[in-house]
């Protein structure tokens, strides 16, 4: 008897020997290598043994010189087992069934992933992806390698710069690195650029069309300053013209700065009061004491219940009451003429645009009266002159 | 001249100090207490009961005595015998020795 598990895997029976003649057998077995083990008696003086079936089988011809006959009493080992199984032919199919549908299921695609993607919507990148064959419940011996694959989706998805398909056991990933497209220039149709205000100008750059002025050339408002037309009568081109170009422009102003100003300032002075809120009334729980302020600003901040998302009707509400003092000041009429004209200068550079600058400014006329400086003001402003105007 | 090889195997194997068994195919009789016995080179079985064996031997035969007796394992060269263990007894052929 070689090792346990080596019998089993070969299978091996129990035998009894019926007949005379046992040590006989026993030597023959014994000469043909044949390998017997536990020989014993039974309580009824029968020779027991085990004996591996290919032995069995060789033992034959000895039994009939030996004139014995064996009666085999139990069957063990795989051999029989599967034989066994083999008569339970719903068992071993349900086994098989199974080893069979885990091997389907394990060849099936389960999961599709995106990843990677913003732009893009996700159902464009399945849509691309069912395209090639990749989508749920899809065979994957029928799907190509992952490198074509990846290849021939970024050909199917132009916006993405790469494309990547990652296949692990039933799960796939595409992965998508989009490209940053510049963005789209509004459409432009031909054009002239025109002068917006009169005005002297002093540089002019065309980057495109022909420019009709020249430095120090006087244009009136709504002069062609950069031509979007190309050529003579005969030959013309309409383009959009494109160009700086930058003019004295004078803008006279009219000022009235007050001599007494009057400023609202904050002291510092607070006093807090707290209100609890149900519905769309408020109770004032703290605060009390009246108005302690003959000028005040208020500011409310309102907390209500949140129960999840929900807002509830309650809630609080805090006041924060400031006082305030009105401070008036009086200017000399020197002072009051410099607020005004850098008032003047502040409202024109913010019309003018922000490459304007302001070259001079004369003083037309001053006058005080009624507690007033009044004043007109011309202004000498280095600005861009051109406006667009579309050629019909 | 079977007596003559005998004698120079012999011999070798008192010069070399070789176990006999090796030296002169005797049989080796291995036993552990009285619950197993191993005998090597036995020349086949003669009798088995429950409660004797009787084995082949070069020049004679080799009884084993006891109750429920069981070849475990028999080989070509070797039987390997459990049970109760009574007695082993040899016999030269023509002569008794215990």
């Amino acid at each position: 008897m070689k090792g346990n598990w080596v019998a089993y895997a070969r299978g091996y029976v129990w035998v009894k020997l019926i007949g005379e003649g046992s040590e006989r057998f026993v030597n023959a077995a014994t000469k043909e290598k044949i390998d017997l083990w536990h020989i014993s008696f039974t309580p009824a003086r029968e020779l027991t043994f085990g004996v591996s079936i290919p032995d069995f089988f060789r033992m034959r011809p000895l039994l009939r010189e030996s004139g014995c006959r064996t009666r085999i009493i139990s069957r063990h080992g795989l051999p029989f087992r599967l034989a066994k199984l083999a008569r339970r032919k719903t068992f071993a199919g349900g086994m098989a069934a199974f080893v069979l549908a885990l091997f389907v299921l394990s060849t099936l695609i389960w999961d599709v992933k995106v990843e990677g993607n913003s732009a893009i919507p996700e159902e464009k990148i399945r849509q691309a992806a069912r395209a090639e064959g990749i989508y749920g419940y899809q065979w994957s011996f029928r799907l190509g390698d992952a490198a074509t694959l990846s290849q021939r989706l970024a050909l199917r998805l132009p916006e993405a710069a790469w494309v990547g398909v990652d296949k692990r056991g039933t799960s796939i990933t595409i992965t998508v690195v989009e490209s940053t497209k510049p963005e789209d220039k509004a459409l432009e149709g031909p054009r002239h650029l025109v002068a917006k205000a009169d005005a002297v100008v002093t540089r002019i750059v065309a980057e495109n069309g022909r420019p009709k002025v020249e430095r120090n050339d006087r244009v009136r408002k709504g002069d062609i300053l950069i031509s979007g037309i190309l050529g003579d009568e005969k030959n013309s081109k309409h383009v959009v013209s494109k160009g700086k170009v930058m003019g004295l422009v004078w803008h006279e102003y009219r000022i009235e700065s007050p001599l007494q100003s009057k400023t609202r300032n904050l002291t510092g002075e607070t006093r807090e009061r707290n209100y609890l809120i149900i519905g769309n009334r408020a109770l004032q729980i703290s605060g009390y004491g009246g108005e302690p302020f003959g000028q005040s600003q208020i500011r409310a901040t309102i907390e209500k219940v949140r129960l999840w998302n929900k807002e509830l009707p309650f809630g609080t509400m805090k006041e924060h009451e400031l006082e305030v003092v009105e401070i008036g000041k009086k200017m000399t009429p020197a002072e009051a003429k410099e607020v005004g004209l850098a008032q003047a200068r502040a409202e024109l550079l913010a019309k003018a645009g922000k490459d304007a600058t302001i070259k001079a400014e004369n003083i037309l006329h001053e006058q005080t009266e009624n507690g007033k400086v009044k004043l007109t003001v011309l202004f000498e402003v280095e600005q861009s002159i051109e406006v667009e105007r579309p050629i019909p | 001249m079977m007596r003559v090889s005998r004698k120079l195997r012999k011999w070798t194997a008192t010069i070399l100090d070789l176990p006999q068994d090796v030296a002169l195919d005797l049989p080796r009789i291995t036993m552990i207490g009285g619950l197993q016995l191993t005998v090597e080179n036995h020349r086949g079985i003669v009798h088995f009961s429950p409660d004797t064996l009787k084995l082949a031997m070069d020049g004679g035969e080799m009884e084993v005595t006891g109750r429920d007796l069981v070849i475990r394992n028999i080989g070509a060269e070797e039987v390997f015998v459990e049970g109760e263990i009574l007695g082993v007894q040899l016999h030269s052929k023509g002569k008794t020795s215990g």
